[in-house]
């Protein structure tokens, strides 16, 4: 449905997308994953036809859409990072407004609006000025902009930050509910690995405009499998101990965080016991280790060496 | 589409509070401190002009008229023209015509005070600033024109103006009364040469004196009206600036970007944006005065006139508010908007008289003012408060139009293009 080729945009001296490569299926739901200033936000703007791209050519159905993004344009939601509303207007009015412009009108759009605030929550609300609502809500009224028109493919640029974890998770069966009843196709960034493991059925991986990898998420979580994640905890941490696990041959990286340290090493390595024997020897007392299964988190730090948020 | 664009752009206006008081408000607050406080300068008195003109007549009118006939009667014309025109040309003294008819009138005698000059005195009357004008007549003036009305041959004879620029109504008037008696004899001297009525000068003093008086004794306009006026065409100017403003925020918060992806065209918004600056200068304007007649009792004589300006003057206000919006598109930035606010609109307010009739004190700014929207607004409006109809003020509302047209095409051309707008 639609093929991003060789996508490339490029600001003064910074490319911020790279020679980006993608599809999209009818009724998938894709994430798109990367940490702070990767190049989601970017390509998702040249995808949605905002913007035209350095280089590369985006289709869909088959056609350019850089000569005509008419076609594309009619059939997209898209729900933007920033809040794209009219803060002087409430609830109601902004979706009417853009209801009109979505030439929606009488009796249809009465109705599209009211399921709209109904699904989104904000029915009790509808009268009130946007300015006046919490965060959550502006997310909320944010994506229920987005649904009016009945798009085929719904675009969400990290529609869930600053939200609670109650409507987070709302939110979450809702756009999983919208493409398993409505056939929707989602494109969904975030930096929040739960998040895209939970909706999505295949994940690109951007990091400083490139793609770093995708597939399913099996695909992606098997570029572990040669390698198993170690989780130790220690109230009182020592670099002794850090050190040394940084000197032994056979861990592969070692990163710290607070309290906890995460060591990768290739799977069949015994590493326990070592573990055990260097906390010994650095006189450090152990809360805990633990021996996990991959997930797309640690895929992240695999391939660049660096934490999704840091 | 365009007025679902409109409608949500005014319902927006109508939404920021402190916006709608500043536009709204701060005018009627400086009518009222400005009308009252400098009530003094202009208030009730009717505009008494009192232009001090000297004549200076070189040779007798007399002596001329005499030789002309005298000349005739040595011509080999056929003796009944010679006849017609001898008795017709006892009564064609242009000079007296104009020194006594006209610019002696009883009903010109308050607005002109004609002093006859000899020419001996020219030099001191040229250097004295207390007149308005100096008229000089040229050696043999009559007996040239009376010539090329009726013999055809050659140029009649051009009567010398001296103005006093530092006193521009009062040489105005002149100068005025002066070119129409120039027309009017040019017209005489047409109608001789194709034959039609060569029996007599067709100088019409009262025409020209109805006109003078006219003109420069229309209703007064006290300082209430003026600054009415004033403060109206100056803070509709900040219309366009607020528009430019909601505009740039939504692009800033990309609301704009949601009307693209809902494959509205970029320039049905423009269009949009440039009705809505419209209709809100047209409402600001009406309200401005309606609050000013309610208030202030300041009436329009003339309310379809004042209501073809007002038109003018808000189309107008959407050329720039789409010239400050495209501009703001294309530079990423509010700034300009700022400067607009801040910076352009007092300049234009000053050059445009809405502070005081600054155009009074030299030509120069006079037609820098004239070249504002404000400026020729504000002309228009006064024109017409002082009971001239709509065909005294046509450049001013062509001037309007023409300014709109190519502040749109402007805004047009830097309008960021399709995928350019980050
Ligand atoms: N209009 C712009 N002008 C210049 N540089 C830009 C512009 N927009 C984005 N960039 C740069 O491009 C890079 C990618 O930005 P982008 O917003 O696409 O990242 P992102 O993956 O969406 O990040 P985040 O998770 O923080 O939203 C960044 O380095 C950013 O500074
Ligand atoms: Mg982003």
């Amino acid at each position: 449905m639609l093929e991003l080729v060789n996508l490339s945009k490029k600001f003064k001296h910074l490319y911020a997308v790279k020679n980006l490569n993608m599809f999209i299926e009818k009724g998938e739901i894709v994430g798109l994953l990367g940490p702070n200033g990767a190049g989601k936000s970017t390509a998702i703007t040249m995808l949605s036809s905002l913007v035209e791209p350095t280089t590369g050519d985006v289709r869909f159905k088959n056609k350019s859409i850089l000569k005509s993004p008419g076609p594309i344009r009619r059939v997209i939601g898209m729900v933007p990072q920033e809040i794209a509303l009219y803060n002087d207007l409430s609830a109601e009015e902004n979706l009417q407004f853009f209801g009109r412009i979505y030439r929606l009108k009488g009796n249809d759009l009465k109705q599209k609006i009211d399921e709209i605030l109904e699904l989104i929550g904000l029915a009790d609300r509808r009268k009130d000025i946007v300015k006046k609502f919490s965060g959550g809500m502006k997310r909320r009224l944010n994506i229920g902009v987005a649904l009016l028109h009945n798009p085929e493919l719904i675009i969400m640029d990290e529609p869930t930050v600053g939200i609670d974890p109650q409507s987070r998770n709302y939110i979450l069966e809702t756009v999983k509910r919208l493409n398993e009843e409505k056939q929707m196709t989602v494109i969904y960034t975030s930096h929040y690995m739960e998040e895209v493991e939970f909706l999505c059925d295949r994940i690109y991986i951007m990091d400083q405009g490139n793609l770093i990898a995708s597939g399913t998420k099996e695909e992606i979580k098997r570029i572990l499998s040669a390698e198993k994640t170690i989780i130790v905890k220690a109230d009182r941490l020592n670099n002794t101990f850090i050190d040394s696990l940084k000197q032994n041959p056979t861990i592969n990286r070692v990163t710290v965080e607070n309290k906890t340290v995460t060591i990768i090493v290739p799977k069949e390595i015994n590493i326990f016991q070592t573990v055990l024997k260097l906390a010994e020897e650095a006189k450090l007392e152990l809360n805990s280790v633990d021996i996990k299964t991959p997930t797309l988190e640690d895929v992240f730090l695999h391939l660049t060496g660096r934490a999704l948020r840091d | 589409m365009i007025w679902h664009i409109v409608k949500k752009q005014l319902l927006v206006f109508w939404r920021n509070p402190q916006q709608l008081l500043l536009i709204l408000g701060l005018p009627i607050i400086l009518i009222a401190i400005l009308g009252a406080s400098l009530g003094g300068l202009m208030e009730g008195e009717p505009i008494s002009i009192d232009a001090k003109v000297a004549f200076i007549e070189h040779g007798d009118e007399q002596t001329q008229v005499d030789m002309f006939l005298d000349e005739i009667k040595n011509n080999k014309l056929p003796q009944e023209a010679v006849n017609a025109i001898s008795s017709s040309a006892k009564e064609m003294m242009p000079i007296s015509i104009l020194k006594k008819d006209i610019l002696g009138s009883d009903d010109l005698k308050n607005i002109i005070d004609l002093e006859i000059v000899k020419p001996s005195k020219k030099d001191d009357v040229l250097k004295n600033k207390e007149y308005a004008a100096v008229i000089e007549v040229p050696e043999n003036f009559t007996y040239k024109t009376l010539k090329s009305i009726y013999l055809e041959n050659g140029s009649k004879g051009e009567l010398q103006v001296y103005k006093n620029e530092g006193n521009q109504l009062g040489s105005n008037i002149v100068t005025g009364i002066l070119q129409q008696y120039q027309e009017q004899l040019s017209l005489t001297t047409f109608a001789g040469k194709q034959g039609i009525a060569s029996e007599a000068l067709q100088v019409d003093p009262d025409a020209i004196i109805g006109e003078t008086v006219a003109i420069n004794q229309k209703k007064p306009v006290s300082a209430k009206n003026y600054y009415a006026v004033g403060m109206a065409v100056m803070n509709v100017l900040f219309i366009a600036s607020t528009i430019g403003s909601i505009a740039f925020l939504e692009k800033r918060t990309h609301v704009f970007n949601r009307v693209l992806l809902a494959d509205v065209s970029r320039w049905i918004y423009f269009i949009g944006i440039f009705i809505s600056g419209t209709i809100i200068g047209f409402l600001h304007l009406s309200l401005v005065f309606g609050v000013a007649w309610l208030v202030f009792g300041v009436t329009w004589p003339n309310l379809f006139g004042c209501l073809v300006v007002t038109l003018g003057l808000a189309i107008a206000v959407g050329g720039l508010s789409v010239l400050l919006t495209a501009i703001c598109f294309r530079l990423n930035s509010e700034m300009i908007t700022n400067f607009f606010g801040s910076i352009v609109v007092t300049l234009c307010a000053f050059l445009g008289g809405s502070f005081f009739p600054i155009g009074d004190l030299s030509k120069a700014i006079q037609v820098a003012g004239n070249f504002t929207p404000n400026g020729a607004a504000m002309t228009a409006y006064l024109s017409i408060m002082r009971g001239d109809n709509i065909s005294a003020v046509m450049d001013q509302i062509a001037f309007l139009f023409i300014f709109a047209a190519v502040l749109i095409t402007v805004a047009a051309i830097s309008f960021p293009k399709r995928g350019q707008i980050i």
